[in-house]
């Protein structure tokens, strides 16, 4: 009834091939944007953006770097925060060399730092497969933050071996460091969240989407069919490592304000491949449903006793916390393996048919 | 339908009487680790802070007649939580106590623009020292800095350091390098050679391959900057390699009971600085245990209360409250808000006799902040581990604060430039 399909014909292929065969998606994604362009910033509070709204995009965003390299060119990657930090660390040495940078081209062109390291780590996928590659990256989130932590041109020569964001303006608005409002900060990650995810949607049911799915679902008949598989694995580390450089970028200068080498350690990675893999691998979609789910949830769990007037010790709390989102965890990994996405699409079917299944 | 009007009239005026009641108190909320990998640690301290409130609370009713909140919320010493609970509770909160190096870096440049003290005893950035740079934050009563010349006294009341090795074993994080620019220079001065060790995060468990170093290197004496698992990691690590344990020393937070437990007699003569001192007999210990430990309002129990780490719980939220007391005084308004307690915390003056008179006798040395001295300086005293508890084995040590006082607002003056535009208080006039 809701998502009714009846009386929508497709008169060409390429209404066919759209990316929205149904009306219902388009408004349904319409409603997202209205959301999240305008009724979110209008009735957020601050704590609301800055544990929220803005972690939820940063987190999506390098799940979806991620994503690009693991979900649909089929390369296990297990150094993400690692190629985040060397956008962060890019956007940082930009802006402290260059003052006059605008920081919006900073941080997107930090992202192509991050490449460049990508492909480096890259180069090993061209003999090594599946969990030996996985190792290979492994060496690079281990290489990488030791690199942040003993070269200290890196951060300045800081005392402490930390960066630190400055206060930094467009046109006298302040866009990052303590000065910056939230809402300007949210916008302007929504807006590079936004462009990137139409870039990738778009990469991804294109030519070179269709290369990287033929990788990741048996390299052998791809080469056999011509794809160069060389120039398919490195295009794919190449974009999938620019994306998570910009989240990075992101990550220290629109949210956190300070970060340590430390902070891009492994436990950061393996958050964003839980994001990847509990939303779904091979679908843009997952990554927010999965950042929604683990970075979002557990907040949204933290207010609920007060909310409530139940008396619970804040580590209680923080315990009951971690039982249930692991719990949450688990659950939708055996409803459903292919994680949140796919959920939705068998959501969609059934309320296509809906209320008269066959 | 008569019924139900009664029933929301109710629930309209218990909302209302409940709105009114929370006026009536002093938010003050902590950013508690009670879980998370320094749990071990950070629930003793916890507790201290919480005992010590909920106490004034029972016997005082408050401070000042209004009742002190010291809500926990909750971070697992991680700085993603440690922002969400700033972001949380700044709405009404007087004070801020991030707890975690980096949770302080976070916090730091943003209590400028959102005007909350942060209240960071014996942590922190040590140029925050510097109260008319850093006009929010607070590490009194003594800093990292003031621990590593109070050490680099202590062992120079030894004998003459010139041409002795001194190995600086830390964690390889901001943390960790906070004292080196003060070692340092202490090096020069004094003719002995500084080897830093760093410690990696993912080391502190095992650190079989600093003690080899250590070994090789045969250093007069090994001071550490540890934190967490890495003090009783260090601390059973050289017991097992034999270095002699009275040329071993380390800051405050190297100094937990626990840790030392685990080696018992073996530890014996290991030392760590401190300002605060867990004195049993302090009229202040009594009165925790009178109205909070009796009265079942208390986590702790008796083996955590003899502790240097509860102690020194008890004694950070003395200093609050002797803050908020000096904003109340001078305000002449039992509930002060964000701004005057920052006066408040500017304005401490810990004489001996005002430590009698709250009851701390023994457990905290006397200081005075003002508003270009963040820190006090307080200095603190030598603690050696005698196989079954901490002891005090020096009078009062005073860190020589001119030797670095140049160096912080150099430091200082680098932050702020880095992260102008930075107001500095002006008004300041004081040194």
């Amino acid at each position: 009834m809701l998502y009714r399909t009846a009386g929508q014909f497709k008169t060409s292929y390429e209404a066919d091939q759209a990316l929205f065969p149904v009306k219902q998606d388009a408004f349904l994604l319409g409603f997202i944007l209205v959301l999240a362009w305008v009724i979110f910033p209008l009735t957020a509070s601050e704590f609301t953006f800055q544990t929220l709204l803005i972690p939820i995009l940063i987190y999506s965003l390098a799940a979806l770097g991620l994503n690009i390299l693991t979900g649909y060119a089929g390369q296990l990657s297990l150094g993400t925060a690692a190629f985040m930090g060397v956008g962060a660390y890019a956007c940082y040495k930009m802006i402290t060399i260059m003052p006059w940078m605008n920081p919006i081209i900073a941080i997107l062109l930090s992202g192509v730092f991050s490449a460049g390291v990508g492909v480096a780590f890259g180069i090993p996928s061209l003999r090594i497969k599946g969990f030996y590659l996985a190792i290979a990256t492994l060496a690079a989130q281990f290489f990488l933050v030791w690199l942040f932590e003993k070269w200290a041109w890196l951060y300045n020569y800081n005392a402490s071996g930390a960066i630190q964001v400055p206060n930094l303006d467009i046109f006298g608005l302040y866009v990052s460091g303590p000065q910056a409002d939230s809402i300007v900060q949210y916008y302007l990650v929504l807006f590079i969240v936004c462009l990137l995810t139409w870039v990738c949607i778009n990469l991804t049911r294109g030519n070179l989407g269709r290369t990287w799915k033929a990788t990741r679902d048996m390299d052998i008949a791809a080469e056999l069919i011509g794809i160069n598989l060389m120039k398919s694995k490195l295009t794919a580390f190449a974009i999938s490592s620019y994306i998570v450089g910009v989240a990075g970028a992101l990550f220290v200068f629109m949210w956190r304000g300070a970060a340590e080498p430390n902070l891009f350690d492994i436990p950061l990675s393996f958050r964003i491949l839980f994001i990847a893999i509990i939303g779904g691998l091979g679908s843009i979609l997952g990554n927010y449903l999965g950042a929604i789910l683990i970075v979002g949830l557990p907040v949204v769990l933290n207010l609920v006793p007060e909310a409530l007037g139940i008396p619970l010790s804040s580590s209680m709390v923080e315990h009951l916390n971690f039982m249930i989102v692991g719990g949450l965890i688990v659950f939708f990994l055996i409803v459903e393996p292919h994680g949140l996405a796919q959920l939705w699409r068998l959501l969609r079917e059934k309320l296509i048919l809906w209320p008269f299944p066959y | 339908m008569k019924h139900f009007t009664r029933l929301a009239l109710a629930g309209a005026l218990a909302a209302a009487t409940a709105g009114a009641s929370m006026a009536q108190e002093l938010y003050a909320p902590n950013l508690a680790y009670r879980t998370g990998p320094f749990a071990a640690t950070g629930i003793p301290l916890m507790n201290g802070q919480a005992d010590y409130l909920a106490m004034l609370n029972a016997r005082d009713g408050g401070i000042g007649g209004v009742m002190i909140n010291g809500e926990e919320c909750e971070t697992g010493y991680s700085t993603e939580k440690g922002v969400e609970c700033y972001e949380k509770t700044k709405g009404k909160a007087i004070v801020t106590q991030p707890w975690s190096t980096g949770i302080t870096l976070q916090v730091l440049p943003k209590t400028n623009v959102d005007n909350i003290p942060i209240l960071a005893p014996g942590y922190g950035f040590s140029p925050m020292m510097d109260g008319k740079t850093f006009q929010w934050a607070f590490n009194t009563p003594s800093g990292y800095w003031d621990a590593a010349d109070m050490i680099i006294q202590y062992l120079e009341g030894q004998g003459s350091l010139d041409g002795k090795t001194i190995a600086f074993l830390h964690l390889d994080h901001p943390y960790g390098k906070e004292p080196i620019p003060v070692l340092e220079q202490l090096a020069e001065q004094k003719g002995f050679e500084l080897n830093p060790i760093p410690v990696g995060l993912k080391e502190m468990q095992n650190q079989s391959a600093q003690w080899l170093q250590i070994r090789r290197m045969r250093p007069d004496y090994v001071v550490m900057w540890g934190w967490g698992a890495m003090n009783a990691g260090a601390i059973t690590e050289a017991v097992k390699t034999k270095f002699p344990m009275e040329n071993f020393l380390g800051v405050w937070w190297a100094g937990h009971d626990a840790d030392l437990r685990i080696v018992g007699e073996d530890g014996k003569g290991y030392k760590s600085i401190s300002w605060s001192y867990p004195n049993m007999d302090a009229p202040v210990m009594k009165d925790v245990q009178q109205y909070v430990i009796d009265a079942g309002k208390s986590k702790t129990d008796e083996t955590e209360m003899t502790g240097v780490f509860y102690s020194r719980g008890i004694v950070i939220s003395a200093i609050l409250a002797e803050g908020i007391r000096a904003a109340q005084a001078e305000f002449g308004t039992p509930e002060i808000n964000a701004e005057q307690l920052r006066w408040g915390l500017e304005n401490i003056n810990m004489t001996e006799a005002r430590i009698e008179e709250l009851g701390l006798t023994g457990m905290v040395p006397p200081f005075q902040t003002s508003c270009a001295n963040h820190t006090g300086h307080s200095g603190g005293w030598m603690l050696e581990w005698d196989g079954e508890k901490f002891v005090k084995v020096s009078d009062l040590l005073t860190p020589n604060v001119e030797a670095y006082q140049a160096l912080a607002e150099e430091k200082a003056k680098e932050y702020a430039e880095a992260n102008a535009p930075w107001p500095v208080n002006e008004d300041c006039d004081a040194m």
